[in-house]
């Protein structure tokens, strides 16, 4: 089997699941099916107290149905947990909970409107006299976060919190929840998702601290990530464990490799696909000292035929709502854009989309797809505009051709043209949002992290596609998060902060790739 | 196993049809079968071409109009509440037009521009000064009915000219063409919502206005349209209305709101938006023109009819509210 190949031993006892009183938490070949489909199949796990375990695996490999029968959201056919020695199938995430074991969710469970302690307190007040103890409330939440180093005002409302301060709250909360465990167990479903640079470091660094508090099992996308926080990672690919790797043998290329189960290294990006500065054509797009009010610019800039243009910078940094600026989405307030010989001063979106310019967006559930609508309704949702012949009725055929088209050549994984988007994975939703823009032959597409939320197969796939494109003389602007995706991908590179570039665009021609500590240091 | 396997489960168990499905899918044509039935054993006239024809079909293509012309707001997530004041608006505007201007034919169109005339006021209030559908059109709900009512003075007005009247009240191979025109207005609704770029964007709206704003379409104008198609299918209810009865009294139209509403959530759209269509629209319209007809010619008492049908009006939307969506609207 391949998991020998990827498995090294961490320490002893690892692969010996016989230890009673070791292990603060223990999983013992867990199976669970869907009708025919089998989620996962013989799954082991072990986990000291005070460890960070990592979880890596594609979407559909069986991550959410584990951590949800972890949780007692599900219950697995065949197999067992352990706590602390005692074995116990979990019937509900309020048992769980009891026996110390919670989750913090991938989409912050908080209600907004509350104060902090309002919300660590939720479903579980403290009465007298069936009044409300606010005031006991308020201090133990206080002096609860306080003992954990969690620096958060519990008074505030949380609609003023930061992300980040959100999501120590969410950590709290599962502490706050299994605290009568004297080893909580805290599972972190893609805990970073939504953060960006900073966010993460405070992340880390509070997981750090807790770590002889309690016991981390951390979800994510971001290998890179995982290797930083965690002492061991299992993957799981297929519903099955595939490896089970200390952190110091681990390396990004084994963990792909296992979890894709195919060759990835060098060619994740496609770089000898990129093209050379001679192979580029004309000037597509021009940005002539644009700028957005205080926040942004001005920037100036332009992208030729077949090139990509990395933009990176930290949060806040303005990367974003340039994005949203070359969209058309905020208003140019001084400069202009050029778009194939045309100059625009403050367009619309709908401007520069007649214009050539598609924008990709951050948030694809939020704003990139209606997700109760087809497969086929999103394909052509752009194309349709166009749609204004002799006789005012949508070109249905015209319509259909784009979606199979679509469906083949970016191998969406759908049903057919008419399934919901909302079925379809993360990886496979983001294609068909790309598709969009391909189904409406747009020259220049403006993506922000297009990558962001899926696996590393459908990353790879976005990569080849990318490089197809740009071969075919599309032109992208890339502004991304991840800095080895963007100076991968990229033939230029400019790094924002406070608004505007910092210098010169760097040159990332497949030689001369920057290193990501070159970026780093124009960002800070 | 392929990787994907997880959500094509997702995929499949979405495809399987719970017994809500069923009831939201058949729950009309059930509804309407039974009623049929029901009015067919307790009454001896319900069954009668003469009844079936003169009372049930005519009566229903008003609300027929009115239940269309509100399906397109709802679609796009917002809500046309002023049906029933641009129906009693252009209708007394078309008496005034025909008797007092004796403008004949031309009345038809101006009439019905005044009803597009103030679905598009509806509409440019609603998007560019963003109040609310719901409160701009419950505002102009009373608003148009006053000025109508101001027209006619208080009290019925009446033109002649048997000319005109046979738009509405001829009939061709035996069909009343009041009926054919709502035949012809359906058809033309239902081709308007699933092959125009209008209809897509409709439903698109519905389900999430950001997405389709970044898609590049001119999203004010096609949040407006719906509000303007809707003044215009009320102004044509209100003008086939008068033309019928060669008359307007101050109170026509009224009360067509709410049963108007219910037979677009009977027909399957949902107040969510972004489900369903106008096809779907017509049963929930017959639904309610056959239980006003039964119950009227079972003699029951007009004030026990309106509790009736506020009833199925609330059962109507319980049971056909999308659920799943809910769950992303909250």
């Amino acid at each position: 089997m391949a998991s020998q190949e990827y498995t090294n031993t961490a320490g002893a006892g690892q692969s010996e699941l016989t230890d009673e009183t070791d292990h603060s938490f223990r999983v013992d070949g867990i199976s669970k099916s869907f009708r025919h489909v089998q989620a996962l199949s013989d799954v082991s796990l072990a986990v000291d107290h005070g460890e960070v375990i990592g979880l890596v695996g594609e979407n559909g490999a069986g991550k959410s149905t584990l951590l949800n029968i972890l949780t007692g959201v599900l219950q697995a056919d065949e197999g067992q947990l352990f706590v602390d020695g005692e074995a116990i199938n979990f019937t509900s995430p309020r048992e769980a909970a009891d026996y110390g074991v919670s989750l913090v969710h991938q989409e912050q469970d908080i209600i907004k409107t509350m104060r902090g302690y309002e919300n660590l307190y939720l479903g579980r007040e403290i009465e007298q006299f069936g009044v409300l103890a606010k005031e006991q409330m308020r201090e133990e939440a206080q002096a609860f976060v306080d003992e954990l180093g969690i620096n958060i005002n519990m008074d505030e409302r949380v609609r003023n919190y930061t992300f980040n301060e959100r999501q120590m709250l969410e950590i709290a909360k599962a502490f706050h929840i299994s605290q009568k465990s004297e080893n909580p167990v805290i599972l972190l479903d893609e805990p970073t998702a939504a953060l960006e640079e900073s966010g993460r470091k405070i992340l880390f660094d509070l997981v750090d601290d807790l770590r002889d508090k309690a016991t981390f099992v951390f979800v994510s996308h971001e290998l890179d990530e995982v290797l930083q926080i965690s002492d061991r990672i299992y993957v799981l690919k297929d519903g099955e464990r595939v490896a089970d790797i200390a952190t110091v043998n681990a390396t990004t290329d084994a963990l792909q490799k296992a979890m894709v189960g195919r060759k990835t290294a060098d060619e994740y990006y496609r770089v000898p696909d990129q093209k050379r500065d001679t192979e580029l054509g004309e000037t597509t797009l021009t940005v002539d000292s644009a700028a957005h009010g205080e926040a942004v610019g001005p920037i100036s800039f332009s992208v030729r035929e077949g090139e990509i243009f990395g933009i990176v910078g930290v949060e806040g940094s303005g990367k974003q709502q340039l994005g949203r600026l070359l969209a058309g989405d905020i208003g140019i307030t001084k400069g202009s854009v050029s778009v194939g010989g045309t100059t625009l001063h403050s367009p619309t979106v709908s401007e520069m989309v007649d214009s050539g310019v598609g924008y990709i967006p951050k948030d694809r559930k939020s704003e990139g797809l209606l997700l109760y609508q087809s497969v086929f309704v999103n394909t052509s949702l752009a194309m349709v505009r166009d749609m204004n012949g002799s006789i005012p009725l949508l070109d249905r055929d015209a319509e259909r051709k784009a979606t199979a088209n679509a469906i083949e050549e970016l191998s969406i994984k759908t049903p057919g043209p008419e399934a919901l988007v909302h079925g379809l994975s993360g990886g496979n939703q983001q294609k068909v949002v790309i598709a969009r823009w391909l189904a409406h032959e747009t020259p220049i597409l403006v993506m922000d992290n297009v990558t962001r939320g899926i696996d590393v197969g459908a990353k790879e796939e976005v990569y080849r596609l990318c490089r197809e494109l740009t071969g075919q003389g599309v032109s992208i602007v890339f502004i991304g998060d991840e800095l080895p995706e963007v100076i991968g991908m990229s033939n230029r590179i400019a790094v924002m902060a406070n608004g505007e570039f910092v210098g010169e665009p760097i040159d990332a021609s497949p030689e001369k790739k920057p290193t990501e500590e070159d970026l780093i240091q124009e960002m800070i | 196993m392929s990787t994907n396997s997880v959500s094509e489960w997702i995929l499949e168990q979405q495809e399987q049809r719970t017994l809500y499905d069923w009831i939201q899918d058949l729950g009309p044509f059930v509804m309407l079968f039974g009623l049929i039935l029901a009015f067919s054993f307790t009454t001896d006239r319900f069954l009668t071409e003469a009844n079936l024809i003169d009372n049930v079909a005519k009566n229903a293509v008003t609300l027929l109009l009115v239940a269309l012309a509100g399906t397109f707001p709802i679609l796009q997530q917002s809500i046309d509440l002023s049906v029933e004041s641009m129906v009693l608006l252009t209708g007394v505007v078309s008496v005034v037009l025909i008797s007092e201007f004796g403008l004949g034919l031309l009345a038809i169109p101006l009439a019905i521009g005044v009803g597009m005339l103030a679905g598009l006021f509806n509409g440019i209030i609603f998007t560019k000064l963003k109040v609310p559908s719901f409160l701009v059109t419950l505002g102009t709900l009373s608003v148009m009915a006053g000025v109508g009512k101001i027209i006619t003075g208080g009290s019925t007005i009446t033109f002649r000219n048997p000319a005109i009247r046979t738009i509405s009240n001829g009939e061709v191979f035996g069909i009343p063409n009041l009926v054919l025109w709502g035949l012809l207005i359906y058809v033309g609704t239902i081709v308007l919502a699933f092959r125009t770029k209008f209809g897509r964007y409709c439903f698109a709206l519905g389900e999430n206005e950001r997405v389709v704003e970044l898609a590049g379409a001119k999203v004010d104008r096609y949040k407006i349209y719906p509000f303007v198609l809707s003044g215009l299918l009320c102004g044509t209810a209100g003008v086939l209305l008068t033309l019928r009865i060669s008359s307007a009294s101050p109170n026509i139209g009224s009360g067509l709101m709410l049963p108007s509403i219910a037979a677009i959530v009977m027909g399957g759209t949902a107040l969510t938006g972004g489900v369903g269509g106008p096809h779907r629209t017509i049963l929930g319209v017959l639904v309610i023109a056959v239980l006003n007809n039964g119950m009227n010619l079972l003699g029951i008492d007009s004030f026990v009819q309106e509790i009736i049908l506020g009833l199925v009006v609330v059962g109507a939307v319980a049971l056909s509210i999308d659920r799943e969506k809910i769950d992303v609207v909250k």
